[in-house]
């Protein structure tokens, strides 16, 4: 049976779904057509999928790899090798420079798609090692099987899980079945970087897009379990806006702060205090994104900022508890707190700082002994205890810590910025070489304006490591803290909280401009704070976006970097744009696990849209999404070993990324080369032919030098060779406006994306005319279904 | 005298193989020799006073230009021919032997920097260094490039600019 059913207005989505129609029905839906009906509620994890399973379920080390080969040959890895030695076991350290070898064989190359390797593996674990915690406490909180319901809009709860292992997960308990593959999948990996096993960079590779790709699924394992668990946001767009900001925070009040991601231990203390009722007493607040994970939970708390506020607020002494969970915590934070008397509560396995286990003691016993400065912290692992001991010890040490939180007269500042010496060791061991030497004489002649240019936008993102430097041992990210507090009050900001998932009817609304390029792309700020220039950058460049009618989503770090910023009308962008993914929508997907949604939406066009088989159909998925769908990845400020796995497993998933320029660091790059043609054929499925294509996508990971390269570039990498023309004018309007507005004039290769004459814009018509002609530019066909797949080199067939 | 050959950023040490710390006579010296020899601007030499100076180092030595990240509209807006390409795009076509150089005359043997990112541009270095072992690399910054194979050490501002000076001269 197919019914053909109309594309819905946005007005009446709600109304449609309000129901839950298509489930109670049993219905299959799949473009806007009724495909099928199933006669039972699919079983449980759907051993027996409506649709025929794809050839790669649970794919191993080597299952995909024949996919990665034809990646990793348009795309080859380009090697800038970060240390020139390899010092990972006894026979080193041995020198790898410019074609030695070292004492096991390994050559530089394979040393630096090793090294991805280990830092994906890491980046991998750290999320899978997350879901883990998140699974184990939600199944025994609220039992195995709590189904996985995302609400009414959303039937493709877990797309990358479908596809990956060929299943659909019905409740929590099901997540466990896809962690332990993900597990077994990661001692494999990770064994490869022993001494002696993997010898082919390219292999390295293979290997470390594998390892993205778990990641991929342990992201969505995590937000999963805690979207239906702690009834987080389902999707929604109308997500409420959430304070952000130092500036939101009443001083006046007890102030527990959490650090790190993983929600739990703010649950429980967000369950304490209003157990308690003690909502209008104490500050509950975050840092990265535990910040925002507690503020799905409960949007009465509130959002510091991004992990470049830490040792900034840290300092400042607000902070009376400060509970750590896991990942991007300061690991020196125990010995920062404790300058201001601060208690610090360790809650999970992964981060216990030396801390004494107190998870069986007697909470009374916990409480009394923090209070009286017995123990400056405590690890306790169970984050209901975590809660009580918080909130209570906030509210007993705030007092006695009350003249910690108040602003040293500015003239202390003056007179120890009187102390330097002007050495510049400041500025030399600055990651981004910022002018802190500058700042600090300025300030010793009692102006304050140069240090408040590093404090605004994270320009200096209080790294510390100026402090090391300096041989006076000014504390300069004091100095730095005090000025911004008290010359910069009004930090006060938002941001809307993460919404998760994105929903089917959305998909289904913007699957096709997205595909036929009306809607020129879909650009996903994610990532950490290590930003060239500031936050303000990453800001800019949404809202440029957003301007231009593309589709922007953000997670993380960068969702918070971008709510600091106000446009014009002193609106934030968040004040100013819808969540809906739509074009102009602004989207908020949430923290770190929440960028599984981002592929995730991907996968879904190419299932809602294009009716691809998810299940175990990894390769057609990707493939798919690389050809059609006009999606770019930008980390501009990618700091961690988590932002490595998620770039990579987004790759693997044939969508482009840009980095900042520290992503170069990285060690690797995976670049295009435009002069060599005969790596952009590609095979028309339509008329079953091997074609001359274009360089769209240009680059899979791409790391530019400032804001301006990287704005053109990923209009750039929007392009696909299955845009129609109207589409393809579109999108080549956004790139050569951008590439004047940036570099004065029309892009350069514009010929290599012209494929027929009406895919120039019109209002450029006459100048690429000019251009084609001097290039010697033919027409060529267009291709109908643009495929990767059934290319001679295929490894495995 | 040692500082002033300590990497600007001192972690970017890499391993055994260091720069050549190099006065401007050796530098021209260096220029002399090559053959096809090519200049990479960043965007952090795009203003005054050293877009003048690059110029004129580039029409003194005639080398051709290519410019990164943004910096190819303030060259063109003074009238300045320069290539445009993101610098791991340039740096990723010097590695490979076979490709033809930015005139089409072939691959280029010496490339000589000035005004990149520092630390972007020492990746760079690092790729040339190890994939490019037939490419010189010379740096003009006023910071110690380590992993180029000639740099100029670490300067103040004066001394840099007359070390930029005496490059515009035979």
């Amino acid at each position: 049976m197919v019914i053909i059913v109309a594309p819905k207005s946005k007005e009446s989505k709600q109304k449609i779904f309000k129901d839950n129609f298509w489930k109670t029905k049993g219905f299959k839906v799949s473009i806007g057509d009724i495909t099928g009906k199933t006669t039972k509620k699919e079983s449980k994890i759907s051993e027996e999928p409506s649709l025929p399973l794809g050839p790669t379920t649970k794919p191993n080390l080597t299952d995909l790899r024949s996919w990665d080969m034809k990646l990793l040959s348009r795309y080859e890895p380009f090697y800038a090798p970060f240390c020139d030695m390899c010092c990972l076991c006894t026979y080193g350290k041995c020198d790898l420079t410019a074609g030695k070898k070292g004492a096991c064989g390994i050559n530089i190359q394979a040393q630096q798609a090793r090294t991805v390797l280990l830092a994906c593996c890491i980046g991998s674990a750290a999320h899978s090692g997350h879901a883990r915690h998140l699974l184990e406490y939600l199944t025994k909180k609220y039992g195995d099987d709590l189904p996985i319901d995302l609400g009414m809009n959303i039937d493709i709860e877990a797309p990358i899980m479908r596809v990956v292992l060929g299943k659909k997960p019905e409740t929590l308990g099901d997540l466990k079945e896809a962690l332990d593959y993900i597990e077994e999948q990661m001692v494999h990996l990770l064994s490869a970087c022993h001494t002696g096993q993997e010898g082919s960079s390219i292999d390295f590779e293979s290997k470390a897009l594998h390892a993205g790709l778990m990641d991929n699924v342990g992201m969505e394992i995590g937000d999963i379990a805690q979207i239906v668990a702690l009834n987080m946001p389902k999707g929604d767009e109308d997500a409420p806006l959430v304070e952000l900001g130092m500036g939101t925070i009443d001083r006046n009040k007890p102030v527990i702060l959490c650090i790190g991601h993983n929600v739990i231990p703010g649950s429980g203390i967000i369950d304490y205090v209003e157990n308690e009722e003690l909502e209008d007493e104490v500050e509950v607040c975050g840092i990265c994104c535990a910040a925002l994970d507690i503020t799905r939970y409960n949007k009465s708390a509130k959002v510091i900022g991004p992990i470049s506020k830490q040792l900034k607020f840290v300092r400042s002494g607000v902070a009376d508890v400060i509970v750590v969970d896991e990942q991007c915590v300061r690991t020196d934070i125990l010995e920062e707190a404790n300058k201001n008397n601060a208690v610090v509560l360790a809650t999970t396995d992964k981060i216990c700082l030396g801390l004494p286990d107190l998870t069986k003691e007697d909470t009374d016993k916990i409480v009394a002994q923090l209070v009286k400065g017995d123990l400056n912290g405590a690890l306790i692992l169970d984050p209901d205890k975590v809660g009580e001991v918080a909130t209570r010890v906030a509210m007993n040490i705030a007092e006695d810590r009350e003249n910690l939180k108040i602003l040293p007269d500015i003239d202390e500042i003056t007179e120890m910025a009187k102390e330097c010496t002007e050495c510049g060791w400041c500025v030399r061991s600055c990651p981004n070489s910022q002018p802190m030497m500058d700042a600090v004489v300025a300030a010793g002649k009692g102006d304050y304006s140069k240090f408040i240019e590093l404090y605004n936008f994270d320009v200096c993102y209080s790294c510390g490591r100026c402090e090391q430097n300096c041989e006076r041992d000014l504390p300069l990210m004091s100095m730095l803290a005090k000025v911004g507090e008290h010359y910069v009050k009004d930090e006060k900001y938002n941001v809307r909280a993460g919404r998760g998932p994105i929903q089917d009817i959305e998909i289904r609304r913007v699957g096709a401009p997205i595909v036929l390029g009306d809607i020129p792309g879909v650009i996903a700020f994610v990532g950490c704070t290590n930003y060239p220039e500031g936050g303000e950058d990453v800001a800019k460049m949404a809202k440029e976006f957003l301007e231009r009618n593309y589709i922007v989503v953000t997670s993380g770090c960068g969702s918070m970097t971008i709510g600091e910023y106000r446009d014009e009308d002193g609106k934030t962008l968040y004040e100013k744009y819808s969540g809906d993914f739509e074009a102009k929508g602004l989207v908020n997907v949430g923290s770190c696990v929440s960028n599984a949604h981002i592929p995730g939406a991907c996968i879904k066009i190419a299932n809602i849209f294009a009716k691809k088989t998810l299940e175990g159909n990894f390769e057609e998925i990707a493939d798919y999404i690389l050809n059609r769908v006009g999606a770019c990845g930008v980390a501009w400020g990618a700091y961690s070993q988590k932002a490595v796995a998620i770039a990579t497993g987004v790759n693997r998933w044939g969508i482009p990324v840009v980095l900042g320029p520290h992503g170069s660091k990285y060690r690797r790059l995976f670049l295009g080369r435009t002069d060599k043609e005969e790596t952009w054929e590609i095979n028309d499925l339509r008329i079953g032919e091997v074609v001359k294509g274009e360089p769209a996508p240009e680059h899979l990971l791409y790391a530019a030098e400032n804001r301006e390269e990287a704005t053109v570039m990923i209009a750039k990498l929007c392009i696909r060779p299955n845009d129609t023309s109207k589409g393809r004018q579109l999108k080549l309007n956004h790139y050569i406006d951008l590439h004047r507005k940036y570099f004065g004039v029309i892009p350069d290769d514009v010929h290599k994306f012209v494929r027929v004459e009406k895919d120039i814009p019109i209002i450029y018509k006459r100048d690429i005319m000019e251009i084609l002609k001097e290039k010697g530019w033919k027409p060529r066909r267009i291709p109908q279904e643009p495929s990767l797949t059934q290319l001679d080199g295929d490894l495995n067939e | 005298m040692s500082e002033r050959i300590i990497p600007w950023q001192p972690t970017v040490i890499a391993g055994p193989k260091q720069a050549l710390l190099v006065t401007p006579e050796t530098a021209k010296m260096m220029i002399k020799k090559a053959k096809r020899p090519l200049m990479i601007v960043g965007p952090s030499a795009a203003e005054e006073p050293l877009i003048k100076y690059a110029t004129e180092i580039s029409e003194k030595w005639k080398l051709p230009i290519v410019t990164t990240g943004d910096a190819f509209k303030a060259f063109n807006e003074r009238g300045i021919e320069t290539k445009p390409y993101g610098i791991v795009e340039i740096i990723n076509l010097l590695k490979d032997p076979d490709w033809n150089g930015v005139k089409d005359e072939g691959q280029h043997d010496l490339v000589i920097f000035i005004g990149c990112i520092y630390y972007i541009a020492s990746q760079g270095l690092s790729t040339l260094k190890h994939f490019a072992p037939k490419l010189r690399t010379l740096t003009l910054c006023k910071y110690f490039h380590s992993n180029a194979d000639a740099s100029f050490p670490n300067m103040k501002d004066a001394e840099w600019l007359n070390y930029l000076e005496k490059m515009k001269m035979d």
